[in-house]
């Protein structure tokens, strides 16, 4: 007959304390289902709240500005190449670029056309941060014509709001290309006199845009500033509501505007509770482990006369350790596997009863919760397995 | 294969009381096959050294080698296969599972490494009249009949050497006689060497040699 522990069972007090026994194992389950549970929501909220905006590049531009506090008025608010190249290296930034704005004044007057006259700021960025680039957006010195980007949202403001208000005609975007308007730069050298010409309108980019060279020129030839720091930098990334960005603008005290990030706020939050559900379920699971841990021992207490026959006898200290350890084994697999099963059917109804209708949530758990119901299951056996290993070579 | 014993002693046992011993701080030699008496008073150390042997206490000066190889270096598991294969004993205190039957206590023993040879359960506890006695609880039987138990249990293994610390002491002598030819026939089916230590000379066990502790 072969030795198994059948042969042994009759010697050992495994029946002492059954109560403490069940509510280990009650525990064991609780702790694990809560934590796959936690695992997957942390996944799912990560999937459900990412940037949907449809974006031609698969990219979000957002730009950020230093807040300004009471503490900080009236200081240097701009960003430092150091500041522009943290963010730059950061891991869930691609690129970052500091948007440059013209140190002189400039007012602009749309001619006989559109007759009136207001000042406005120019500001220039890197090119590939532009959406739409025509071949025309070029300049050189000497060159009087300096072509303009605005954004696509001024010329709604204008054509909804401003033209209305002073009886000034509305202005499509195909007639916007052949409008000139004269740009007067006033600066410590004097003013200079440009015409500026509206080639492209952007979605992404809030402002009027020159070339960089022209912008870097006037600077320089009309306000003698050279190199001068931008209060605002243009990210590029693949997800605004990134919960690791918003907490960089937090701690680095950088504002963005809200309503690009608000799922990232939402996120923030979900996350962070679900981090604490993570972290109790597994105090959970520790104290469950601890409470089998001293069932074990009372119980290798209790046949502690058996066991030293046993040994006495012959027995194997090493195939006792495994025999007995190997006996809970179809309980913690029985435990882990009925948490994972139920982590797959609250997958499945919350897609089903809450999310009627998306596809971009797998009704499939995912590998990470399997891999990890995998891992507490092996921890669990050897544990187990390493703790009755050393109360019996004590005996 | 044989057991030698190096200048052994009980650390705790005088030195006087070793001088004029067989055994200890002699060297001795415990051949396969041999049938070695000891006889040993109260006090001598006779439950020490079958101890010694089993492995059980390591108190002792000097070594015990078994097959050249020093016991006291033996890992837990060379220890179970020692006990397992190697050497068998009947205790003095029997040490039985007094919760459990007559043949629950022969089983358990039986199960680690049978001897395919030896004679069946049923034979041997006819042989020795406790057959009526297996179902019963260990620790409910008489002495005598706990010995008679420890005695075929002892039997159930492949063994060496098997080792017997007064096993008749709680027997008449018919049944001394009958326990004695049933430990000698299962020895001699493995060739083994008996090593019985007891106060006195047991007169129907025909050693080869006689020691005096």
């Amino acid at each position: 007959m072969k030795l198994s522990f059948k042969q042994i069972a009759p010697f050992l007090n495994t029946g002492a304390s059954t109560g403490s026994r069940l509510i280990s194992y009650l525990g064991l389950g609780i702790g694990v289902l809560l934590l796959l549970c936690s695992m997957q929501m942390f996944i799912n909220i990560n999937v459900l709240l990412k940037d949907r905006n449809p974006r031609t590049s698969g990219f979000d531009y957002i730009s950020i500005t230093k807040k300004i506090t009471d503490q900080n008025v009236g200081q240097d608010n701009s960003f430092s190449a150091a500041e522009i190249s943290a963010l730059q290296s950061l891991p869930f930034i691609d690129d970052a670029t500091p948007l440059i704005a013209n140190k002189f004044v400039v007012s602009a007057s749309g001619g006989p056309a559109l007759p009136f006259t207001t000042d406005i700021f120019l500001e220039a960025i890197k090119t590939d941060f532009i959406d739409t680039i025509p071949p025309s957006f070029t300049w050189q010195p000497g060159q009087a014509m300096v072509p303009i980007i605005i954004s696509s949202d001024y010329l709604e403001l204008y054509n909804t709001v401003f033209a209305p208000s002073r009886d000034l005609p509305q202005i499509s975007e195909g007639a916007m290309g052949a409008l000139v308007m004269q740009l007067e730069c006033t600066g410590v050298y004097g003013t200079q006199i440009f015409r500026g010409n509206i080639v492209a309108l952007s979605d992404r980019i809030n402002s009027v845009i020159v070339p960089q060279n022209f912008l870097e020129w006037a600077n320089k030839n009309i306000a003698n500033i050279s190199n001068s720091n931008a209060t605002r930098v243009y990210i590029k990334t693949t997800d605004a509501n990134n919960v690791e960005f918003l907490n960089y603008l937090q701690e680095n005290n950088y504002q963005v505007n809200k309503d690009k990030t608000k799922f990232g706020r939402v996120k923030q939050i979900l996350q962070a509770v679900v981090s604490g559900l993570v972290g109790f379920a597994v105090l959970v699971i520790l104290l469950a482990m601890m409470l089998f841990s001293f069932y074990l021992q009372l119980m290798i207490a209790r046949s502690k006369d058996n066991l030293q026959l046993l040994l006495t006898l012959g027995y194997s200290p090493n195939w006792l350790s495994k025999t007995v350890a190997k006996r809970w084994i179809p309980m913690y697999v029985l435990i882990v596997g009925s948490s994972v099963l139920l982590v797959q059917l609250f997958q499945y109804f919350f897609i089903q009863q809450f999310l009627n209708g998306r596809d971009d949530l797998s009704p499939m758990i995912d590998w990470s919760v399997l891999i990890t119901g995998a891992a507490l299951l092996a921890l669990c056996i050897g544990i187990n397995y390493g703790l009755i290993r050393k109360l019996l070579h004590r005996l | 294969m044989q057991i030698q014993l190096q200048k052994i002693a009980p650390q705790y046992l005088e030195i006087e009381k070793t001088q004029h011993s067989d055994v200890w701080n002699k060297e001795v030699v415990f051949k396969k096959g041999e049938r070695i008496q000891i006889v040993a008073p109260s006090g001598s150390g006779k439950s020490s050294l079958i101890h010694f042997l089993y492995l059980l206490r390591n108190e002792y000066t000097g070594q015990i080698l078994f097959d050249g190889k020093n016991i006291a270096t033996f890992s837990p598991e060379d220890k179970a296969k020692y006990r397992q294969q190697q050497v068998s004993i009947v205790f003095q205190d029997l040490r039985l599972f007094s919760q459990h039957s007559a043949a629950a206590n022969i089983e358990i023993k039986k199960t680690l490494v049978p001897f395919s040879a030896a004679a069946s359960l049923e034979e041997m506890a006819a042989q020795l009249g406790i057959t009526k006695k297996m179902q019963q609880n260990a620790g409910i039987c008489s002495y005598g009949e706990q010995q008679r138990i420890a005695i075929i249990r002892s039997l159930q293994q492949p063994f060496d050497f098997i080792v017997l610390d007064e096993p008749f002491s709680h027997l008449d002598e018919n049944n001394s006689i009958k326990a004695m030819h049933l430990i000698t026939t299962e020895a001699a089916k493995r060739n083994a060497g008996i090593i019985l230590a007891d106060l006195h000379k047991v007169p129907f066990f025909e050693s080869d040699s006689t020691l005096f502790l």
